[in-house]
């Protein structure tokens, strides 16, 4: 029991750890200054790792700057990260209700998904099978019949095994989602340079992507409509942190 | 002296005689149906010169719900009898009314008019749609405070008279602000001739009020007379009591600031669909209906990040019922940006609730680049920074801090991603698959020992089989595999020990097996163990050894 109470007692301090005197991003952002919060929240990014706060920030930076596709990312992927960001939910449906973005309608197997992170989802189905496997071999191997426990533990396996699969499923197709990066571009009939536009999607827009094809991605946007965009011209909802600075040249 | 004691009293009789003025009524009709127009005349005779006189009948005071109205006087400044004449509508309740005593002011003398006495009965035959007659058009419900009332005073003309005109349109209504909105304004068809007024009433305190107006409409008769225009004067009177309260406080939203009445609101207008980053553009609402739109605080319209709102400015067109809120936005960032909604609160005084109003946003597609740094604008540069009103924005204040509740420390990237992840699994559960696989099948073999022996068999049989006989052997080396080829292949049938087999044991495993060739093989092959014997004279064809082998392999 004592050891239980020093665990969350640990915990709880750990949680607590990051209130404090605000840091020169934060004075930036408080001042208006919102190219250097940007600047320097990045840089912290890039030396102490990505979290789902520090890209939520970052996000309300760049969106404050006119940036709605970069915003729009940070805030995506802090939500995989963390799907109860309060600061990335409620830059998400700001950007919604009144900066003129769009995303598609969640399915409610994506919302499952949000309850917990991407990855807590895998660890818990690989556990659940882990524990399901190992039910039907050990007994096996020690050449005794399973016992009550064993068969009790495995159902629960399976049945978290089977809980998880749907929210393995959202995950994914959370993160199989793109934004838009380019502002006043086009949804192309064809997967080609001169493919005829379709329809309009802005900057920050959030749409589906499908397979991709000759330099394009097939994307479907929040309205339904279906199209071509340029791989440059999006970016995936899962990354491994900041987004993509679109505007730096590829190295040769 | 008695004829000048006469004398004396005869002259101060008639002095005292003549002291006392004589004044006569007559009222045309006497007695009047409701609603009916009568005549006034009061004749005034007095034994001295009255004198000129302006407005002499002006002190008089018409009973509630009476209109009278001076039509004309007689008086001469050389004379010492006036008449004047009063129009007037009889009130709409029967019943006896008295027009109080008033005073009639001459230049000369001031002359007492008694009581005057009007008779109001329904059985008078009395067609009201043959004269003139002026309505009183007002809601008839409680009213509140701030609120726009409109009424209207139709002045409808008769089969016998015409409404000419009208004119002196007084209100005396205490706690209200009145004003004339359309004067003399014709009749709709379906009214008929007359002409109508228009008036706007708003209260400015609570509790009963009476709202009393009086006019005069000029009418003429029918038949036009082109020697005489025949028109004539013909009062009004209305006194109706108005019950006034506040707007309810229960209930009230913060953002109420007096709306009162049913408006609706259009969509709003921007003067450029397509501007650029820091291009003023201008957002026109309309908002329409009924009510105090003239005094409607011009709902505030807060910038925030996108926008920057500067003052409001608007165009009051209140014949046209409707109001125009007119702002000026300034785009601060680029992309599809929606106008900030107008929204207030207005109350119906008919449904007596609260309701909310709001001007949908509009799409604006803006261009450019926004700036790096983004300073909040104000309306007035002089303000105080401490006073700026924060931008209103949906976006969270940023915690950058903080933590997760599912990961303390979070990783790089997605475990989805991880090779390590993936590739620990698959060896962990390939391992686990195999170790599986081998206990089974160590175990099948386990429980079933006669696999093991018959495969052992086979291959001793095989060996034997395959082995060719060395120059050196003089045939009992052949013949010692053989026959232990034999005796492992019997054994493993039978299911017996291999070293117990004898040549019986091989023939119930080989039925048909030739017996001597059996002897034979066997003597060769165990004769190193026994003392020399004689041959048994059938010797053993390596060919035919081989074939019992054969013969024996596909039984194992």
């Amino acid at each position: 029991m004592r050891f239980l109470a020093s665990i969350f007692l640990g915990w709880c301090a750990v949680l607590g750890a990051g209130e404090g005197a605000p840091s020169a991003a934060e004075a930036a952002y408080a001042k208006g200054d919102y190219a250097s919060a940007v600047e320097k929240w990045s840089e912290e990014a890039r030396i102490e790792g990505v979290s789902a706060g520090r890209l939520a920030a970052l996000g309300n930076a760049e969106w404050r700057l006119g940036r709605k596709g970069r915003a729009m990312v940070c805030w995506e992927r802090a939500l995989l990260l963390d799907p109860h960001d309060p600061v990335a939910l409620a830059g998400i449906r700001h950007a919604l209700n009144a900066g003129g973005t769009e995303r598609p309608t969640l399915s409610w197997f994506e919302n499952y998904a949000m309850l917990l992170t991407a990855d807590l989802w895998l660890i818990l189905a690989t556990l659940a099978f882990w524990v399901a496997f190992l039910g039907v071999v050990v007994p096996r191997l020690r050449g005794r019949a399973a016992t009550e426990n064993n068969h009790r533990a495995r159902m629960a396996a399976l049945t978290v095994l089977a809980l998880c699969v749907p929210g393995l499923l959202g995950s994914h197709t959370l993160s199989e989602r793109a934004v838009v990066r380019r502002p006043e571009i086009a949804l192309r009939l064809t997967p080609t340079q001169l493919g005829e536009p379709l329809n309009g999607v802005a900057e920050g827009d959030v749409v589906r992507t499908g397979r991709p094809f000759n330099g394009h991605i097939r994307v479907t946007t929040a309205a339904g409509k279906t199209g071509w965009l340029r791989t440059s011209e999006i970016e995936y909802v899962r990354g491994d942190g900041l987004p993509a600075d679109l505007d730096q040249k590829a190295s040769p | 002296m008695r004829r000048l004691t006469f004398l004396w009293l005869a002259l101060l009789l008639g002095l005292t005689a003549a002291a006392a003025d004589r004044v006569s009524w007559d009222i045309t009709p006497r007695v009047t149906a409701p609603g009916q127009p009568f005549r006034l005349q009061i004749n005034v005779e007095s034994d001295v010169l009255l004198g000129g006189a302006q407005q002499a009948g002006r002190d008089i005071r018409p009973p509630r719900g009476m209109a009278l109205r001076l039509s004309g006087q007689i008086v001469r400044s050389d004379s010492n009898e006036a008449t004047l004449n009063y129009s007037g509508v009889a009130p709409e309740q029967e019943g006896e009314y008295l027009i109080p005593s008033f005073t009639l002011r001459f230049a000369r003398k001031a002359i007492v008019v008694p009581e005057i006495k009007l008779i109001v009965s329904k059985g008078v035959a009395f067609r009201r749609s043959a004269q003139a007659r002026a309505e009183l058009e007002i809601a008839d419900r409680t009213f509140y405070v701030g609120e726009l009332i409109r009424g209207t005073i139709l002045m409808r003309g008769g089969e016998q008279e015409m409404v000419v005109a009208n004119y002196g349109l007084e209100s005396a209504a205490e706690g209200f602000t009145f004003a004339v909105t359309g004067d003399r304004l014709p009749l709709p068809d379906e009214l008929g001739q007359g002409t109508q007024t228009n008036f706007e009433l708003t209260p400015i305190r609570a509790g009963e009020s009476e709202l009393i107006l009086n006019g005069t409409m000029l009418i003429q008769g029918a038949d036009i007379s082109p020697f005489s225009n025949g028109g004539r004067d013909r009062p009004f009177a209305f006194r109706r009591r108005l019950t006034v309260e506040h707007v309810p406080e229960s209930g009230r939203p913060a953002d109420w600031s007096g709306a009162i009445g049913t408006f609706a609101a259009e969509t709003p207008q921007v003067s450029k669909e397509q501007p650029e980053v820091g291009e003023p553009i201008r957002l026109r609402a309309v908002l329409t209906g009924a009510g105090n739109l003239d005094r409607l605080i011009t709902p505030e319209l807060l910038g925030g990040e996108q926008w920057d709102v500067l003052p409001a400015t608007e165009r009051r067109r209140s014949a046209d019922s409707q109001r125009v809120f007119m702002y000026t936005l300034v785009p601060r960032l680029p992309g599809k940006l929606l106008t900030p909604a107008i929204r207030f609160s207005s109350f119906d005084p008919l449904t007596k609730k609260f309701s909310r109003i709001e001007f949908a946003p509009v799409a604006v597609t803006v261009t450019g680049s926004a700036p790096a740094k983004v300073e909040l604008i104000t309306a007035d540069p002089a303000a105080p920074a401490a006073a700026l009103k924060p931008p209103v924005t949906g976006l969270a204040s940023p915690e950058p801090d903080r933590t997760s509740a599912f990961f303390l420390v979070t990783p790089a990237a997605p475990l989805a991603a991880s090779t390590t992840f993936w590739s620990g699994n698959g060896l962990l559960l390939g391992s686990l698959l195999v170790l599986t696989a081998a206990v089974i099948y160590f175990g099948y073999l386990a429980a079933h020992p006669e696999i093991r022996i018959r495969r052992r068999a086979r291959a001793i049989v095989r060996a034997a089989l395959h082995q060719t006989r060395s120059q050196d052997d003089d045939g009992r080396a052949s013949a010692r595999r053989i026959v232990h080829a034999l005796q492992v292949g019997s054994a493993a049938l039978l299911g017996a020990e291999d070293e117990a087999m004898t040549q019986s044991d091989v023939e119930r495993a080989l039925p048909g097996a030739s017996r001597p060739l059996l002897d034979d093989l066997f003597v060769r092959a165990t004769s190193d163990r026994f003392a020399v014997s004689a041959e048994s004279g059938v010797l053993s064809d390596e060919t035919a050894a081989r074939a019992l082998l054969r013969q024996l392999l596909p039984l194992l």
